[in-house]
């Protein structure tokens, strides 16, 4: 009895330690934005500002585009997710469903896509957008986040696929439906948690790009990303520290609320479609 | 409703063909049942009959349409899946209306015929739960009642009751049995089980390796089985096998068994004389006692079920068969089962006497496997 309430003891501590070590970055990201620029660098670190300026979330918006940085980011995270879903829920579909000679090693070589570094594909990509004439447009970052995207949701609801029994999708075709009715009218309902788990992964990779952003849309301000806005806040020889970790928190708060609102649908999605 | 012909359909997967010209009319308001082991292709030419496998070879017309090439929605079927297949995300009375709305039928008309076919299943109380709300047999009536709501042509059942429990397994063969009687409607039914088919069908297809080996109504398979196999496959417990030699005696043959030199019941007797031959006899046909053909064993086990009794005897090793390669069960080369009805009790280390009669014997070629007559 005693060596168990010890082992409860160690755990409890040890999971403690991790959400400190968890949490304090966001913690510190927090004080940093609440305290005047010139306590940042004081010793010993205060761990709460005297007084903390609340006003600073306003007065940044006041100053800088954020809105406009955050409308983009969501418009490019948004329009990389409906592209990115089209395509593999049709490819997942396939490759769950279709026996095709090769199909297996398409599948994988599928995957060896999402292995290469996204850096390594921002040359090539360039070279692409520069003759389509999409430099500076936002649809440059959605067609990159999407490929970027779409070898994994393919393979994610591919085994989400793989779970549902094909007979139900045989008993709305003898129902009368064709095989691309009964995957919109049957299969896709029923796979609900999981596109929504491949949906959610989509939008936090293309919202938390910088890389593609930075090289695509350096040109055209109007069509900055959140991540893009706020490094521009970096100055060459000064940094406001408090005003950058203010912003951050803005950027950060949409996707944190969409997590905390739908984490639980996320975890069972993901693990559905992890089951066989 | 209308009767189907399926002519010398075919199926291959590669170098694997699972379907060796199948053919078989069905007339119409029949009740068929495709039976046999597992693999043995009969879930394979239901899904060919519905349209979701494409054949290899042959044709299959529903009524005096050809629908080989027709896509299963066209086809005018209804299925009833082993583990239901209802949707999930829908209610019961939309999964049911579900094959009428596709059909684009008048909301009105949907709503009547569910409701029509919910009061004749008794799931009338059950038309806004979902499938995950239903209990097993409740879910099993609702994917009856989808398939009754189309009015189609021909039901198509792929075990529908294997996945309940026995003793509503028994109740529901009866009620798809009075259903049927009722709407009269052309059904194929696979099973593996053979009391379902004896129980259900008006004729019995017989399967083994993509192959019919008899299409019979069930009376007619279990007095007469084609061969070996369906002698073996149908009846429970198993038709027992004795290896034997045929001997000519006066126009007929004889064959020596458990000692006594006993007359065969076939015609031609004459021409089986020195001839390998397997003699069949049925457990419910050996009874307990002297009668006609009397033997003493030693029972190696008694299984008592109130009103029956199963006497395990090991076979003398002159009737025991070589072992097949097709994976038969041991104990049946080497016992013989007794089904006693309404038996004394008794001690199983004691002997006893049996006894059958001869003209219940089958006669089998023992190379060949085929019935002689």
């Amino acid at each position: 009895m005693k060596r168990k309430a010890t082992r409860h003891a160690l755990l409890y501590v040890g999971v403690a330690l991790t959400c400190a070590i968890l949490v304090f970055p966001i913690y510190w990201l927090v004080v940093t934005a609440l305290s005047e620029p010139s306590q940042l660098r004081q010793l010993p670190p205060s761990f709460w500002p005297d007084k903390p300026r609340w006003g600073v979330f306003g007065q940044i918006m006041a100053e800088r585009p954020i809105l406009l940085w955050l409308g983009n980011s969501a418009l490019a995270a948004i329009g990389a997710v409906t592209i990115s879903m089209v395509v593999s829920v049709l490819a997942g579909y396939s490759l769950s469903r279709f026996r095709v000679r090769g199909g297996q090693s398409l599948g994988l070589f599928i995957l060896t896509a999402k292995m290469l570094p996204a850096t390594l594909l921002v040359i090539p990509l360039f070279g692409i957008f520069r003759n389509l004439e999409l430099i500076g447009s936002l649809w440059s970052i959605i067609l990159a986040h999407a490929t970027l995207i779409i070898p994994f949701t393919t393979w994610m609801l591919k085994g989400y696929f793989d779970t549902i029994p094909r007979e139900l999708e045989q008993a709305a075709m003898v129902d009368g439906c064709s095989p691309l009715g009964a995957l919109v009218r049957v299969i896709l309902p029923v796979s609900a948690p999981g596109l929504a788990a491949t949906a959610l992964y989509g939008f936090v990779l293309s919202w938390s790009d910088y890389a593609y952003a930075r090289t695509f849309l350096t040109n055209a301000q109007g069509n900055w990303t959140a991540n893009l806005g706020i490094t521009t806040m970096k100055g060459e020889y000064i940094s406001n520290w408090s005003d950058i970790s203010a912003a951050s928190i803005l950027v950060a708060l949409p996707i944190l609320a969409i997590y905390l609102f739908l984490e639980r649908y996320l975890v069972g999605g993901l693990t559905a479609g992890a089951e066989k | 409703m209308a009767g189907i012909r399926i002519d010398s359909v075919t199926k291959s997967y590669g170098a694997l063909t699972v379907l060796k010209a199948f053919s078989l009319d069905i007339a119409d308001g029949e009740f068929v049942v495709l039976v046999g082991p597992s693999g043995c292709g009969k879930s394979t030419m239901l899904k060919i009959l519905a349209g979701l496998e494409e054949a290899s070879s042959g044709t299959i017309a529903i009524g005096e349409r050809d629908v080989t090439d027709l896509a299963p929605g066209d086809r005018d079927i209804a299925m009833v899946f082993q583990n239901y297949a209802l949707y999930p995300h829908l209610t019961v009375a939309r999964n049911m209306g579900f094959g009428l709305k596709m059909r684009g039928t008048d909301a009105g008309e949907i709503d009547r015929r569910v409701n029509d076919a919910a009061k004749i299943l008794g799931i009338d109380h059950l038309l806004e739960r979902r499938p995950r709300a239903l209990s097993g047999g409740q879910r099993q009536r609702v994917a009856l009642g989808r398939a009754i709501v189309r009015e189609p042509q021909a039901f198509l059942m792929d075990e529908p009751l294997s996945n309940l429990d026995a003793k509503l397994r028994v109740h529901t063969r009866a009620e798809i049995s009075a259903l049927h009687k009722r709407l009269r409607v052309t059904t194929i039914y696979v099973t593996h089980d053979q009391t379902e088919a004896m129980t259900m069908a008006d004729r019995i297809v017989i399967m083994k390796d993509g192959v019919i080996q008899q299409i019979a109504s069930p009376d007619a398979m279990f007095r007469e089985p084609a061969n070996l196999f369906v002698a073996g496959f149908i009846g429970s417990p198993g038709m027992n096998f004795l290896k034997a030699k045929a001997e000519a005696a006066g126009g007929g043959a004889t064959a020596k068994l458990f000692g006594h030199d006993v007359r065969l019941p076939i015609a031609n007797g004459g021409a089986l004389a020195g001839r390998e031959i397997v003699v069949g006899l049925r457990p419910e046909h050996i009874a307990a006692g002297p009668g006609q053909v009397s033997f003493t064993v030693s029972p190696r086990l008694i299984e008592s079920l109130g009103s029956e009794q199963y006497v395990y005897v090991d076979l003398p090793e002159e009737h025991r068969r070589e072992a097949s390669s097709g994976g038969e069960d041991e104990s049946r080369r080497t016992s013989l089962i007794a089904r006693l009805i309404n038996p004394e009790p008794r001690p199983p280390e004691a002997t006893l006497t049996l006894s059958f009669d001869p003209a219940r014997l089958h006669v089998f070629d023992a190379a060949s496997g085929e019935a002689i007559r």
